[in-house]
């Protein structure tokens, strides 16, 4: 039985998961850097450790150490959050052999869906869509040709070992894939120590749809339906909902059949989502798997009722699904806006500082997950999300509603935030009608920086902060003349006692 | 009367502080009523709305203020300082010297220019890796590099000059 869980992370998924703790009954402790003394998971934990230094490499990737922590404080299960560790078979094992319970998969699946060309291979065998292309690395330019010949361009040149773009090259005839085919090999022996490529066919303005399913150790899958998460920059997820505008009950029907599939084939267990992406032909391809807890869950338990988090613990803890396919249904529309520390008008450049003042917005249909409050650092170690703005509504278009407003009360001080530029998002055309795909901040939001997106500023906010401006700067002034006199006079009366 | 002159946006606003309660924005007469929640929070009643406001102080003239969702940053002046500085502007259309600041700090991952090079206005100049991102630092000026002040691999402080530009 779980009793005390070690939380390896930080920012508002730690505060998360230290909620679904207390709920249940379950003692949650956390960990911190010197950076996050003030942070807002040390101050909703029942215990909290200090870890090391502010890099994370020294804290809260510092695998050895957490698991030595948690054999310190008799943690019998550790909690890994998001990225930093959660992905990590080395990890996983090292928990697993330490005789602690991981609240996630086992290491063998996070191994299986980590490899991209064998996980390729494993969703084909298991009748899961894939993008068309290879599930094998390509030996050399020969049989590349051969290949694309039978894809047929624009296609993808991917490194197996690959991420964040590196040793990606898309081409889109012979010649292209001859001279990127070489560059593509160095490029990806350079990043990763694997010079290994693959190919597959280019998806042209492709939308991003997951699935999230849960199962336990007793071989029950279910899906809490699909997520979309096509609004996103440089494959950082800015905006996201359940359900899709864009799915329709055929489409959810191949989409999460694939999703418990692929789950399956790797013998999955834990809660997890299968990324997919969506063609203008409305065909889905296998994007990846994410063997972890993701940041926008929220809009799933909203729209399902179900509590990811408490699953997650229970399925740790060796408890059978309590919750049947057939009870779920989709109750209501969810949307998230994730708040992060960046000044959209100065290229996204990351603002770091100290949160000086922060008011939570309220009402119908709005919930905030959150990993700051006053004091809290803003650090240039970690990720720049500081929170999660989540609405929910009958429709979308309350949700919609029930977000701007919620976005207009929220009140940051202290660094710049992202917060003001979602109206612009909620308000685009493409945006309300579904037609907008995962380049959507690209073709429509970036052309218009830094500022001509700001045309919805309208008069009466700029008279207000303008008189408000002059307001401040007059009672300064009126301030310091006041001061000059006293102080002048004090002169006087000093002189006057000597 | 105390007047001043407000710039946001690239747009100029003309505030006359009549009294307390009264202010003048162009021709037009406004009855304010301002209330101080916390250092960053204000009340604005102006006729019958209230608006509430987040303010911080960013240096002797300069504001940035939140309403209703939306961000602005104000430079504030009195008439007579914005007269001057419209002065000074003019005189300064001789070649002079811009000094660029780190925007935050960071890992220098990458230097596209070096001494007595030329770059353009708004061309990438330096990338810097801050949290978990890569970070394009761009020129604010068209003109010729006359120092580099960082090295590949070196870390960079918050406002420290990196680089100046003729």
């Amino acid at each position: 039985m779980i009793k005390r869980i070690l939380i390896a992370n930080r920012g508002e998924i730690a505060v998360r998961i230290t909620k679904a703790c207390r709920e249940m009954g379950i003692t949650s402790i956390t960990v911190y850097s010197d950076d996050d003394r003030n942070s807002l998971h040390i101050r909703h934990a029942d215990e909290a450790y200090y870890l090391g230094p502010s890099p994370a490499s020294e804290s809260y990737l510092n695998a050895k150490k957490i698991i030595e922590l948690a054999k310190q404080v008799n943690a019998d299960a550790i909690h890994p959050g998001y990225g930093f560790l959660s992905e990590k078979a080395d990890f996983i094992k090292a928990v697993e052999d330490a005789g602690i319970i991981f609240i996630g998969p086992s290491s063998k699946s996070v191994e299986l869906m980590g490899g991209k060309t064998s996980a390729r291979k494993l969703m084909k065998e298991h009748n899961v869509p894939i993008v068309p292309g290879t599930v094998e690395p390509i030996g050399d330019l020969k049989d590349a040709l051969k290949i694309a010949g039978e894809i047929g361009y624009p296609i993808m040149i991917k490194a197996t070992a690959g991420g964040g773009g590196k040793g990606m090259r898309k081409v889109t005839n012979d010649k292209e894939l001859e001279s990127a085919f070489t560059m593509a090999r160095s490029e990806a022996l350079k990043a990763f120590g694997n010079a290994d490529i693959y190919m597959e066919k280019f998806i042209e303005d492709p939308k991003h749809i997951e699935v999230q399913i849960l199962a336990d150790k007793f071989g029950n899958y279910i899906h809490l339906f699909e997520r979309e998460c096509s609004v996103q920059r440089r494959h950082q997820k800015v905006v996201e909902e359940a359900p899709s505008i864009s799915v329709t009950p055929e489409i959810r029907e191949r989409l999460t059949t694939a999703a418990v599939n692929a789950a399956k084939a790797c013998g999955y267990y834990n809660a997890g989502t299968i990324e997919f992406l969506l063609d203008k032909n409305k065909n889905v391809f296998f994007l990846e798997m994410n063997t972890r807890l993701q940041v926008e869950h929220p809009v799933t338990e909203l729209i399902t009722g179900v509590d990811i988090v408490k699953e997650q613990i229970k399925i740790a803890d060796d408890k059978k699904l309590e919750i049947k396919q057939e009870d779920l249904r989709i109750l209501c529309h969810a949307l998230e806006c994730r708040i992060y520390a960046e000044d959209v008008e100065n290229n996204f450049a990351p603002s770091i500082g100290q949160i000086l003042h922060h008011r939570l917005p309220s009402g119908p249909g709005i919930r905030i997950d959150r990993g700051i409050d006053v004091l809290s650092k803003v650090s240039v170690y970690y990720d720049p999300m500081l929170s999660k703005v989540i609405s929910y509504g009958k429709d979308r278009s309350e949700a919609i509603q029930r977000m701007k407003l919620a976005l207009g009360a929220y009140q940051i001080v202290g660094v710049i935030t992202n917060i003001h530029s979602f109206k612009w998002v909620l308000s685009r055309e493409s945006f309300l009608n579904g037609t907008f795909d995962i380049n959507f901040i690209e073709k429509e939001f970036i052309p218009l920086l830094p500022d001509k997106w700001k045309e919805y500023d309208s008069e009466e906010y700029e008279d207000v902060v303008s008189i408000l401006s002059a307001l401040l700067k007059n009672k300064e002034n009126e301030f310091k003349a006041e001061t000059q006199s006293v102080s002048s006079s004090n002169k006087w009366m000093g002189q006057r006692y000597e | 009367m105390n007047e001043y002159v407000v710039t946001l946006d690239g747009k100029k606003k003309e505030i006359k502080v009549v009294n307390e309660s009264t202010v003048r924005i162009g021709d037009i007469e406004k009855e304010v009523i301002i209330s101080k929640v916390n250092n960053y929070l204000y009340l604005l009643k102006i006729a019958n709305k209230t608006y509430e406001i987040t303010t911080q102080k960013l240096n002797e003239e300069k504001f940035r203020l939140g309403v209703d969702g939306h961000l602005f940053e104000t430079v504030v002046r009195t008439r007579l300082k914005e007269n001057a500085s419209e002065v000074i502007k003019n005189k300064s259309n001789e070649p002079h010297i811009t000094k660029i600041v780190g925007p935050m700090p960071g890992l220098v991952l990458k230097i596209f220019k070096g001494v007595g090079e030329h770059v353009e206005e708004n061309e990438p100049i330096v990338v810097l890796e801050a949290m978990k991102m890569e970070n394009e630092i761009r020129s604010p000026k068209s003109g010729v590099i006359k120092e580099v002040l960082l090295k590949h691999g070196s870390t960079v402080e918050k406002d420290a000059v990196i680089l100046t530009i003729e």
